[in-house]
């Protein structure tokens, strides 16, 4: 079935398509979202780990290979608000050495742009959606912004027990900007500090989606179709323009939705699978993909958990589950001798149950029934997010095994080179360092299986189409009524938690694509 | 007998600011509905934790009895109390769901659906390395074999293993374990933490 053609596609309800859903509906676009997963709304968020697993992927699987693969269901969304719908909402930014790590250091790439082209919509983000933080603080590394629409969040014992220990190592903490209300915000409450965050707060404390520029989306007349799975983009017999989309809707129908415009904002792994799925006659190693780059240089952080256990009851139970400090002592490139890449350093987050077993996997047992009763009390955490370089290696290809609809599956190829296990090991024993110095009884760094955490990469921007997929808006170099929103599009991914960036890119794509309407409608 | 999940009332939904006004703050949860594990006994629909189920003596849905007794022992030997909580109850009624309504850690631990084929394997898997260990089925084991056991697989260090690799196994089992017994309200109440939730699973589950 054939649907009557409108202006815009967004095929992804999550962070970056919500955003391109918003611009555009409110610029008078008739935009429709097509979201593989379930409609999801406020009051299905309920405070539970076990429930809360109903907002993770399960849709067609990605298959995961590597030396490292990539924790994509716990990473991913599934349903309207997407992935953003169980995030953390920790607010960092990139900083300017992210956007020129070539020509600073001559490895990986620069962004097509700098830092001072994104900063104004990371302002312009925060007083969208409210951003809680100490701007002043954070600008000991970075360049001055606007303030934070709200002060700093509340801190809690199992933050502040760290302090001790991080001055005594030189690394100065500040309050970690989070996309939360310290405050009533644009009426919505103030934030109660019970750490169900990660299972979708359901009370419009925290920005999701839903609550933000999905809700001004739907208020500015954007539909949204839940349970429609894109299986293709389409092209004129020329190739020379997108016609629409190809999806299979909650029936398992076949429909086409034609449209001026598409917009892939369905997350790192899925918009290649996409792309390489739509190749034609006129591209056939896939749409956008002249540059061979389609799915390459995937991108992941590595996490290095420090855990402690401290004679005091450190009221691990309150607080958010995204942090309440946070520092870039340690992101300069060189910052660890004989290492190189960004680590960005946090610590103080409430732990669930769920936190308290994985703190110590081995354990099994009486004695695992010990440990519990005692972490639930005293166990308090140090992360450090450390950056890997672009390696064409890491990439997603089509499989020949088939989803439900025919569309072959995608797999994730990743595998961390020796220099990112090398910094995780650095970040591992800077954390040990700060947990005893903050005079915890028993320290002990999270080994075994580096964990992974974002995606990035994949349809990468750049200047050209033979050294990258879009440019820095996320439009396809090759056909300008496709474009491409996400973490996808990140050449190099820093170390600090990308969803901001998200949210600023797309908000500077979208507003792009508003100003450049006449050039791109057909 | 059938059993069902249970989804929220689509009459209750709530959007964006609505739902803002009328869920507001915690412990003030006005017309959410949450979703609970239906067992249908006798006919009727009864809603239950998986540990009243097995007090019940609810039957699986699609496990065997000696896979169900299999997934208590182990379930009791990686988290004490598992089987009273109804670890084999719980997993039964979680296979016998669309994976999309899965509850199971499975999913975050990137199993393949159908999970039923997962814990088949695991199961036969188990019972392969303790024949080939002790020789008998690891729930005739005494306990203190069935530690040693546990933890050759958590090591992946038993010889000619097939199936699911043990430490996968070890930790999709030990996760399930750690759901029913401390991922539930009482489970937080037993530990002495504050559950604090905006809007509580229905049954305490």
């Amino acid at each position: 079935m054939t649907n009557e053609k409108v202006d815009v596609v967004i095929v992804g309800a999550g962070a970056s398509g919500s955003v391109y859903a918003s611009v555009l509906a409110k610029a008078g676009k008739k935009v429709v979202l097509l979201e593989a997963g379930p409609d999801w709304e406020l009051s299905d968020l309920i405070s539970s780990e076990i429930w809360g697993r109903r907002i993770k992927p399960a849709g067609a699987p990605i298959l995961l290979e590597g030396k490292n693969p990539m924790g994509y269901a716990a990473q991913a969304g599934w349903g309207v608000g997407g992935a953003a719908l169980h995030y953390y909402a920790n607010f960092p930014r990139l900083l300017p050495t992210d956007f020129r790590v070539k020509s600073e250091h001559n490895r990986a790439h620069d962004w097509p742009i700098s830092y001072e082209d994104v900063a104004p919509f990371y302002d312009k983000v925060a007083r969208e959606i409210g951003v809680s933080g100490d701007a002043k603080a954070e600008q000991r590394w970075r360049p001055a912004g606007e303030n934070y629409p709200m002060p700093p969040m509340k801190t809690f014992r199992n933050g502040d027990i760290f302090l001790k220990g991080f001055e005594a190592t030189g690394i100065p903490m500040v309050p970690a900007p989070v996309g939360m209300n310290s405050v009533e915000f644009n009426g919505r409450p103030a934030c109660l500090y019970d750490g169900w965050c990660h299972v979708g707060c359901p009370i419009g404390a925290l920005g999701n989606p839903q609550i933000t520029y999905l809700g001004d989306a739907r208020k500015a007349g954007a539909e949204v179709r839940a349970l429609c799975t894109v299986t293709r983009v389409l092209t004129n017999q020329a190739g020379t323009r997108i016609t629409g989309v190809e999806y299979y809707d909650g029936k398992h129908e076949k429909q086409i939705q034609e449209a001026s415009v598409v917009v892939l904002a369905a997350w790192s792994a899925q918009n290649p699978r996409l792309l390489l799925n739509s190749a034609t006659d006129k591209h056939a190693q896939g749409l956008s993909n002249a540059s061979g780059l389609v799915g390459k240089f995937m991108m992941s952080h590595h996490v290095a958990s420090t855990w402690a256990m401290f004679d005091e009851d450190v009221q691990n139970h309150l607080g958010t589950i995204a942090v309440q400090y946070m520092s870039y002592e340690h992101y300069p490139k060189t910052s660890y001798q004989g290492v190189f890449g960004s680590s960005f350093i946090v610590a103080g987050f409430a732990l669930k149950t769920t936190d308290l077993a994985i703190s110590r996997p081995d354990l099994f047992g009486p004695v695992l029934a010990d440990y519990m009763k005692r972490a639930a009390r005293n166990l308090a955490g140090i992360k450090a997010f450390g950056e890997e370089q672009p390696n064409i290696e890491n990439r997603v290809e089509l499989t020949s095994a088939k989803d439900e609809f025919g569309m072959p599956l995608g797999k994730l190829i990743h595998s961390f080179d020796e220099n990112a296990v090398a910094l995780w090991n650095a970040n591992l024993e800077m954390g040990l360092k700060v947990a005893k110095a903050s005079g915890a009884k028993e320290a002990w760094s999270a080994r075994g299986a580096i964990p992974t955490s974002h995606l990035l990469g994949g349809t990468i921007m750049g200047t050209s189409a033979t050294n990258s997929v879009v440019n820095s808006y996320g439009q396809s170099h090759e056909i300008p009524n496709l474009w491409i929103a996400g973490p996808g599009i990140f050449p190099t991914e820093g170390a600090s938690n990308p969803t901001y960036t998200i949210f600023a890119l797309s908000q500077r794509g979208a507003e792009r694509m508003a100003s450049q309407w006449g050039t791109l409608a057909n | 007998m059938p059993l069902k999940l249970l989804r929220i009332s689509q009459k209750k939904k709530l959007r964006g600011e609505k739902a803002m006004a009328n869920i507001g703050r915690r412990g003030f949860v006005k017309g959410a509905t949450a979703s609970a594990l239906a067992f249908t006994v006798g006919g009727a629909e009864v809603i239950m934790s998986a540990g009243q189920a097995r007090a019940k003596g609810v039957p699986f849905r699609l496990l065997d009895a000696h896979q169900g007794e299999t997934l208590e022992a182990l379930g009791e030997t990686l988290v004490p109390q598992a089987r009273e909580a109804g670890i084999a109850h719980f997993i039964d009624h979680q296979i016998s769901v669309p994976p999309q309504e899965s509850l199971l850690q499975a999913r975050i631990f990137n199993v393949r659906p159908p999970f039923a084929d997962f814990y088949r394997a695991a199961i036969k898997a188990v019972d392969s390395g303790s024949n080939k260990m002790f020789g008998r089925d690891f729930t005739q084991l005494p306990a203190v074999d069935q530690r040693q056991l546990v933890d050759s697989m958590r090591q992946n260090k038993i010889e000619g293993w097939t199936g699911p690799p043990g430490a996968l196994v070890y930790a999709v089992l030990r996760a399930d374990a750690v759901d029913v017994v401390y991922g539930t309200m009482e489970g937080y109440e037993a530990l002495g933490i504050p559950y604090m939730a905006h809007i509580p699973p229905e049954k305490r589950w």
